[in-house]
């Protein structure tokens, strides 16, 4: 069992996240225009980083979306903060 | 299908029969359970600081684990939510109401009310959170389901699960040694 701290409630269990995306991705614009291939890269192609990554987790309980940053390897979490901002 | 006479198939009949709420009741040593009937229950989404000054002045904003001495008392749910509970109505206009909404959530939470010296073992089987840190939110998942919980005294909780797990929160507290 491991921690994940939410930046509004604390540590929780790991059961309460999930996973939503890699952090960084920008939505293509305009969406009209937007190939086929490109939506495919933008929802579902990921850089699967070995180490350091940073995520977009959510907190399944409050329904927080939030930024954490871990370790893929050691799985070590760095820290999270709340998607506008408020380190934890 | 059902064959026979009933042209309609019955799903219920695959259901256990749960226990009448006004009289159930769970008794184990050092802990019992009992549901909780007839709260009300409003969810307040938004700015509900702005809600509560104006309409429940007196609730206290509550987070895992702490005592809810008062009547009535602000679940805290989430960064901008709270389920206010109380035993009595409560006057908030529903919907929307500029910069919060309010919906009536009194269907919505079966409530759970254990007690006794041995009643916190119980509830960290159901929960790895760590009680005694506290947290603004009491939300939390207890035995897999979404839940809030809180307690009314030192040694008396109170859990709301959403209805429809209220009969599994039921059984799996009924499978709870004592």
């Amino acid at each position: 069992m491991q921690l994940f701290p939410c930046p509004f409630c604390g540590p929780r269990d790991e059961t309460e996240f999930q996973f939503a995306t890699e952090a960084g991705k920008t939505r293509p614009e305009p969406a009209a225009e937007v190939s086929a291939e490109r939506w495919t890269k933008y929802l579902y192609l990921k850089d699967n980083p070995k180490g350091p990554t940073r995520e977009v987790w959510l907190h399944v309980t409050c329904g927080e979306f939030f930024l954490m940053e871990r370790d893929t390897v050691s799985h070590a979490v760095a820290g999270s903060q709340a998607l506008g901002g408020d380190p934890r | 299908m059902a064959s026979g006479s009933s042209p309609v198939h019955d799903s219920a009949i695959k259901w256990p029969a749960f226990p009448d709420w006004e009289f159930a009741g769970i008794q184990r040593e050092g802990w019992r359970a009992r549901p909780v009937v007839g709260l009300s229950q409003v969810l307040v989404s938004g700015d509900f600081g702005a809600a509560l000054v104006a309409h429940a002045p007196g609730a206290t904003e509550i987070g895992l684990w702490a005592v809810a001495e008062g009547d009535p008392v602000a679940l805290r749910i989430a960064r901008d939510r709270v389920l206010l509970v109380g035993s009595g109505p409560f006057d908030v206009p529903l919907g929307w109401n500029g910069s919060w909404a309010a919906s009536t959530a009194g269907d919505a939470w079966f409530v759970v009310d254990m007690e006794g010296p041995a009643m916190a073992d119980v509830i960290r089987e159901g929960t790895a959170a760590d009680l005694d840190a506290s947290s603004p939110s009491a939300a939390i998942l207890f035995a897999g389901v979404q839940a809030i919980l809180y307690r009314r005294a030192d040694r008396r909780a109170r859990l709301h699960v959403e209805a429809p797990h209220g009969p599994y929160l039921w059984r799996w507290l009924e499978a709870r040694a004592g």
